[in-house]
């Protein structure tokens, strides 16, 4: 009974349904984890205090289900983690910044509303930079918190409380989103696998907005099964959200039984023990049957530098939201510029006022062509050269980050870190589809790190990066 | 480098208070990272113009969404709940309080 957290949430569904365990057995061991863990690792900002009444609810349901002969839905009961910049009526909700602090959702993300309908318990809100801005969450206002694994280091971000909550077994799944890498680089720090649904895939109505033509929710979870089935669930056209797609709008990809390893990309700063991990996974895959062939993307060594233009302009668009006057904190000043600049000083942190200030340089006038007008055309020659790749392979393989977690403060300088962003952002600047998962780890200072593989593909092909995924989880590579 | 000036008048089009301190480590935080990104700038004009981002505008009809309707997000309850500073409005509800702007000519 106490290692029911540890089940996936495959074989939990399955446990519940054969009326073996209930949802409030599992929803109970989470909260006794968190109860334990929690203090420390600082993964969750809130845990809600109606936990077992949702089971409970979820539970009811299922037998009524039986009861008229209906299916219920495999996330009926699941105990989940929310990133907490992902809204759910009625509940705080900050983006772990200063500025949102006590702020109150007024609706339902759609990506709850789709989990509400499926069943699906909510234990709490999860740590995460402020605003998503951040590969560490240690920009989070409410303190860093830990990798589970080794409590001295970063756990990645943004979501980053998201994927410590998994990996510590104080959920069985969760939510986080991703502009640059911030589900995937977590998952991969804390032996997860994480998903970056192709852009428009899932509905981002009731998502706190960073990067709008980069940012996509998606799932965390221990296991690629667990990563497709929340997908699947969240995944789908919104009429609140105009850049959702339909599933069918992209053209099936035809299965090549190929996989493209950039490997003009991997020539420097790549962690030598990690680039060995990631050989043995490719030389496995050969193994079951894949080809692995290299394949040229001329314009990626420039993705970082795009994204870092990109991002921040949409930054201080977004941003520009928070003035105090609707909602959020409000501070008094001399003039109506004073409680503008007050209320935004204080109530954002350095990394979200440093990304502001940079995102204002590159769209402001003289500067713009330079830097915005050629990052956009960067973006569209990157996108190209990806698809046309695309055309050969089932999909892109390359590491997830270029090392393993690093050490709370470690990296202090803001460039430094960025640079962790190195193979992750592309997928966001071109709006394909990105799946994390484990290959094996690596040994820093008496610790063995988890690192991981990252698959891109065509538009549209979660269903061949779900395969692949299974095919690289079944060889595990230690 | 860019300028303290810079710094400064990006501060105020941000609406952003920053401390002296502040603007010193922005001065060289943005400049290292406008050193980097600047590669951008490798990029020949002839594709900034070849390459204009593929864009569709998506629209929706010109229609208000109703109270209650399923099309609205949030109550209007809730929404003014969020307000930072309001004042009940004599005819019930309330009012979203904000600085006064307009001045009486003198």
């Amino acid at each position: 009974m106490s290692e029911l957290n540890k089940l996936s949430i495959t074989e939990a569904s399955k446990k519940m349904q054969a009326g073996e365990i209930t949802a409030v057995d599992v929803s109970r061991v989470c909260l006794a984890e968190i109860e334990k863990r929690n203090k420390i690792l600082n993964a969750y900002l809130e845990v809600f205090s109606d936990v077992l009444e949702q089971a409970n609810v979820a539970d009811e349901k299922r037998a009524q289900n039986k009861k008229e002969g209906k299916e219920s839905h495999a996330l009926l009961g699941i105990p989940f983690a929310i990133k907490d910049n992902i809204l759910i009526e009625g509940r705080n909700v900050s983006a772990a910044s200063k500025i949102l602090e006590n702020y109150v959702a007024s609706y339902d993300a759609t990506v709850i509303k789709k989990l509400k309908e499926a069943g699906a318990v909510f234990l709490g809100r999860t740590n995460m930079d402020e605003f998503a801005m951040g590969g560490s969450t240690e920009n989070s206002a409410f303190g860093p918190a830990k990798n589970p694994l080794d409590e001295m280091r970063v756990p990645g971000g943004s979501s980053g409380g998201s994927a410590a909550a998994v990996a510590s077994y104080m959920a069985l799944g969760a939510l986080g989103t991703d502009t640059g890498g911030s589900i995937r680089e977590p998952a991969s720090f804390c032996g997860l696998v994480g998903l970056k649904p192709t852009y428009g895939a899932v509905s981002r109505s009731g998502l706190i907005a960073m990067g709008s033509s980069l940012d996509q929710a998606g799932p965390l979870a221990h296991t690629v099964e667990d990563a497709e089935l929340i997908f699947n669930a969240i995944r789908g056209r919104d009429s609140f959200d105009s850049t959702s797609i339909s599933e069918d709008l992209y053209p099936k990809h035809a299965a090549t039984k190929k996989i493209g390893v950039p490997r003009h990309l991997l020539k420097e700063g790549i962690d030598q023990d990690v680039l060995e991990q990631f050989e043995k996974s490719l030389e496995a895959l050969k193994k079951s049957g894949y080809e692995i062939i290299d394949v040229e993307l001329p314009s990626a060594p420039l993705a970082l530098a795009v994204y870092y233009v990109i991002m921040p302009a949409e930054v201080s668009a977004n941003l520009a939201r928070f003035d105090g006057v609707r909602y959020g904190l409000s501070l008094k000043g001399d003039s109506l510029f004073d409680d503008y600049a007050k209320t935004r000083g204080e109530g954002f942190g350095a990394e979200a006022r440093r990304r502001i200030m940079l995102g204002t340089y590159v769209l402001s006038s003289g500067y713009y062509d330079a830097y915005y007008g050629k990052a956009t055309a960067a973006r569209a020659m990157l996108a190209a050269e990806v698809s046309d790749v695309l055309k050969e392979v089932d999909c892109i393989a390359t590491p997830t980050t270029p090392s393993p977690a690093a050490k709370i403060g470690e990296k202090s300088d803001p460039l430094a870190m960025y640079l962790m962003d190195i193979f992750t952002v592309t997928a966001n600047l071109t709006g394909n589809p990105a799946l994390s998962l484990p290959m094996g780890a690596v040994p820093r200072e008496g610790k063995q790190l988890p690192i991981g593989i990252q698959l891109t593909a065509a538009h549209g092909d979660e269903a061949g990066l779900f395969k692949i995924g299974k095919e690289i989880e079944k060889i595990a590579v230690q | 480098m860019i300028s303290k000036e810079e710094v400064l008048n990006l501060a105020e089009l941000a609406r952003l208070k920053l401390s002296d301190a502040e603007v010193e480590s922005l001065q060289k935080d943005i400049s290292n990272i406008l050193d980097y990104v600047g590669q951008v700038s490798a990029v020949g004009v002839s594709d900034v113009e070849q390459l204009k981002p593929i864009l569709r505008n998506v629209m929706r009809e010109d229609k208000p969404y109703g109270a209650g309707s399923v099309m609205m997000l949030g109550s209007r309850e809730a929404l003014l709940e969020a307000l930072p500073k309001k004042e009940k409005a004599p005819m019930g509800g309330f009012f979203n309080v904000v600085r006064k702007i307009i001045q009486k000519d003198e």
